[in-house]
């Protein structure tokens, strides 16, 4: 089926969105709380743009509209522009201190919000709910959740305090679209902020380096079952002291001998 | 009767059982019907029944037999606690406790009427004998509150007399499920929660879904602020509402029912767990029902409180057991509901009127009401009107004739200044448009919206700009938060709207306010945000030299806003009594005892108290 995206016609998939194709063709709508490895939530509004429903033009967010049949869309309308626009003002109002958020009002030509401040339950936020649903779809985790309703709305983990499921991954501050969580490493822990969460830090046993979450370790070999990366893994070691060693076994116990098999541990190396 | 539990496996089955209950029925038989509904209840009504059960137990002792019943809603809800005694159908409004025992001697046992507690029209002073004679419910037209008041919503047998779930016999035995779709479908039914969406392409939509289970849901999560229509027919009529999704379900063809109830709504509750509990004894629902081989059941599912719940995607969502947040609609729940699977949701209202329609057939229903809008609406009207309750009259009655006509008009003299449709996402109406008739379509051209029937009248002590601030601070309040223009949006507007409120409104501020309105409609997620903006859209629109003087000379011209206008004393009404002076907590008061007393603007903090004080109105607001 065909999409037509500003005038310019695109073929799409049953099922695709319309954030989908217009990515596929370098047609650019901006996304907050959209990340390709899960599933939409239609939660911040940014992506809206105008599709043709034939006697009228409906507002819908690309990021979750699903295209069933042959559809006209405007990306760039003035509807389209204005609310995005005015998305972005409201959210600006919000989290004023944000140099992603304003990086990217900037690129929509948005350069500054009439509104003030007046929701603040969580300090530079904007409750994109990325975050919790990392943890919830990808890592199983489900450590922290969006607690409360409203202008109250906030992210957080049980209680408000440090949670018992956080496994310390930082996946959580990995998507953050606007650098609202961050994973600190101390001397012996790795601190998620500012769920205060705080999980052992595990260090490579060569050359001591910090090598994040103990607990993620175990949580995806207990996950994964043993496979090549838990071998690898387990040797407690950073990936470049890990490079060093497995090099110095492949050397010392198998000489090349042509038929890609590795005698000691039983690791295959395809080659090329 | 034969045993209670055997289920009717037939619609003879079902004919017999209804004329084995009206056959027990004495025509003549003396009754006391007490209204047991939220509001008489809150007025004493449960201690009223209590009083005429202890002397029928004492008169049956005596041999004669006095059948007493609580019944749901009458309506009105204004002159409660209802008290009506057959024969006859006596009526009696406002009854207290100490009447019990004059109404029992007079009517029940002597036949007679006692004049003084009959409802008395205020402006022609006629008393009137039964409901029929009461203007209030000469102009209705009952259709799904036919049966409130009248049976005993706990009693199935009741229902049963009065024909109940014969539409289900006459839908299961001799419709097939594209009858009954093309019979709603015909009959015009559009749904009664706000939306106005055709019933029946709602249900062919459900019925061509693919997927298994369908499920088949009642929204009575009804949260709207001064309504409670959908409250009253779960209280007062359940079994209609269970009929209805029997159908419902049939023609879809759905096996499993949920009734998303909220909690706060405990008698609904009640008697809807004992009527679903009654129909299941008696095979109404569950496996076979009457024989015909389709199997149905209902589970009731209490909702913890949230307005948006009753949205259908919150309200899936919460009855998956997960929070109560609306997703995106562009597959709608028909497709794609609860856990995934079509789903046929409808407000318990639409419900209800299913069964007449069944029965009745679709042009009956279709005769009823306006081009486009077909049938009757109950609404619940309230605020600034002399008689407060539920009515239900066609569509397209206008709105005098519901505000004077049923409603009595606007108490104490006062004028009316506009009225409230729809809930907290509704528009105000101004005087000029009273004469309009309401339908969905009328009252959407007019800025305001159907919505679930709310319909909160004003007079001209209202003011506008309050009135748009205390709807906003309720959404505020209910918003899941989840959508940008919606949590921020709303937070944004009621900033402005309290400015003005507080006398610190500034040019700008009303398209402002146009503007974020418009945004919330374009952008926002559910229906809450879409139309969150509605209340603040149509005052602005409506009412905007009330927004200007807030903001150009800091006056608010209906005198609510403190700060924004002054009090002074009548020197003619001033009895110079002091009580003012003594309670002004400024000092600003003065004056000598028996001499007309004056306000000092400077030192006056506009606290009211005075005003509050003087028992001779000699306080006034300028």
């Amino acid at each position: 089926m065909q999409i037509t995206i500003d005038g310019q016609a695109f073929d799409a998939q049953p099922g695709e969105t319309i954030l989908e194709v217009a990515r596929r063709n370098g047609v650019w709508i901006p996304t907050l709380c959209h990340h390709a490895a899960l599933e939409p939530y239609a939660a911040c509004r940014i992506c809206v743009v105008e599709i043709d429903r034939g006697r009228w033009w409906q507002v819908v967010t690309a990021c979750n509209y699903p295209i069933r049949g042959d559809l006209t869309v405007q990306v760039n309308s003035r509807r389209a522009r204005r609310d995005r626009e005015g998305v972005m003002q409201l959210l600006l109002a919000r989290c004023p201190e944000s140099p992603e958020l304003r990086q990217l009002a900037a690129r929509m030509g948005v350069a500054a919000t009439p509104y003030p401040k007046v929701t603040e339950a969580q300090r530079n936020c904007i409750l994109c709910g990325l975050c919790v649903r990392v943890c919830e779809e990808k890592i199983g985790a489900s450590a922290i959740a969006l607690v409360g309703r409203g202008v109250e709305r906030s992210v957080a983990a049980p209680f408000r305090m440090a949670s018992e499921d956080c496994i310390g991954c930082g996946a959580c501050a990995a998507v953050c679209p606007i650098g609202t969580i961050v994973v600190r490493t101390h001397e012996q822990e790795v601190e998620i902020s500012p769920f205060k969460t705080r999980v052992r830090l595990r260090r490579c046993a060569a050359c001591d380096q910090p090598l994040g979450s103990e607990l993620v370790n175990e949580v995806l070999s207990r996950r994964r079952g043993p496979t090549v990366i838990q071998i690898l893994t387990n040797e407690q070691l950073c990936p470049r002291c890990k490079r060093a060693e497995l090099a110095r076994q492949l050397t010392a116990a198998a000489p090349n001998d042509g038929s890609g098999r590795l005698a000691p541990d039983g690791i295959t190396i395809r080659r090329p | 009767m034969s045993t209670v539990a055997t289920k009717l496996q037939s619609p003879q089955d079902l004919q017999r059982y209804r004329e084995q209950v009206l056959a027990r029925r004495d025509p003549a038989a003396r009754a006391v019907r007490v209204c047991l509904g939220t509001g008489c209840t809150a007025k004493g009504s449960q201690q009223i029944l209590d009083r005429f059960r202890q002397a029928a137990a004492q008169f049956g002792q005596e041999g004669m037999a006095v059948q007493t019943k609580c019944t749901g809603c009458h309506g009105f809800c204004e002159r409660g606690p209802i008290v009506v005694v057959d024969p006859g159908n006596v009526f009696y409004p406002g009854v207290k406790e100490e009447d019990v025992p004059e109404i029992w001697r007079e009517t029940v046992i002597g036949g007679r009427v006692v004049e003084r507690l009959l409802y008395r029209d205020d402006e022609t002073g006629r008393a009137a004998r039964t409901h029929n004679e009461i203007p209030f419910y000469t102009a209705q037209h009952r259709i799904v509150l036919a049966l409130n008041g009248v049976i005993d919503p706990t009693s199935i047998a009741d229902y049963l007399g009065a024909g109940g779930y014969a539409a289900v016999a006459k839908a299961l035995h001799s419709m097939t499920p594209e009858q009954v779709i093309e019979e709603v479908t015909r009959s015009g039914l559009r749904g009664r929660g706000g939306g106005g969406f055709p019933t029946g392409r709602k249900w062919r939509s459900a019925r061509e879904a693919r997927g298994e289970p369908k499920y088949t849901i009642a929204n009575g999560d009804e949260g709207d602020p001064g309504a409670f229509m959908d409250r009253s027919l779960m209280e007062g009529c359940p079994h209609s509402v269970i009929e209805g999704m029997v159908i419902g379900a049939y023609a879809v063809g759905s096996s499993h029912g949920y009734m998303y109830v909220r909690n706060e709504y405990p008698l609904a509750v009640k008697h809807l767990r004992i009527a679903i509990e009654q129909a299941r004894e008696l095979g109404l629902l569950g496996e076979d029902i009457l024989g015909s081989g389709f199997s149905f059941d209902i589970r009731i599912n209490r909702g913890a409180g949230a307005f948006v719940c009753g949205e259908s995607t919150a309200l899936m969502a919460s009855l998956e057991g997960r929070v109560g947040e609306p997703r995106a609609k562009y597959i709608h729940t028909v497709e794609s509901g609860l856990n995934g699977k079509p789903s046929l949701l409808n407000n318990v209202e639409t419900w209800a009127n299913v069964p007449p329609i069944i029965l009745k057939g679709a042009q009956w229903f279709a005769s009823l009401g306006t081009e486009k809008s077909k049938g009757t609406k109950v609404f619940s009207l309230v605020g600034k009107v002399k008689n407060t309750g539920l009515v239900e009259v066609p569509m397209g009655m206008t709105l005098r004739q519901i505000i004077d006509g049923i409603g009595g008009g606007v108490p104490n003299g006062k004028a009316f200044k506009a009225v409230q449709t729809g809930g907290p996402s509704g528009g105000c109406i101004p005087a000029e448009h009273l004469d309009e008739p309401v339908d969905f379509d009328r009252l959407t051209e007019l800025g305001s919206m159907m919505g679930s029937g709310g319909m909160i009248v004003m007079d001209e002590d209202t003011c506008m700009v309050s009135v748009a601030r205390y709807f906003l601070q309720f959404l505020k309040e209910e918003s899941c938060g989840k959508c940008t223009p919606c949590r921020e949006g709303i937070a944004q507007m009621l900033d402005v709207l309290g400015r003005i409120t507080r006398g610190q409104g500034r040019p700008g501020d009303l398209e402002c306010l146009e503007t974020l309105g418009e945004l919330l409609e374009d952008t926002a997620l559910c229906a809450l945000g879409k139309t969150a903006a509605y209340p603040v859209l149509s005052t602005v629109r409506r009412f905007r030299e009330e927004y200007e003087a807030h903001i150009r000379e800091k006056r608010c011209p209906a005198k609510v806003c403190p700060g924004l206008f002054r009090y002074a004393i009548d020197a003619e009404a001033c009895k110079g009594c002091g009580l003012c002076a003594k309670r002004c907590p400024a000092g600003a008061i003065s004056g000598e005892r028996k001499r007309p007393h004056v306000i000092d603007q400077v030192k006056c903090i506009n606290c009211g108290a005075c005003f509050e004080a003087c028992p001779f109105s000699g306080v006034v607001k300028v």
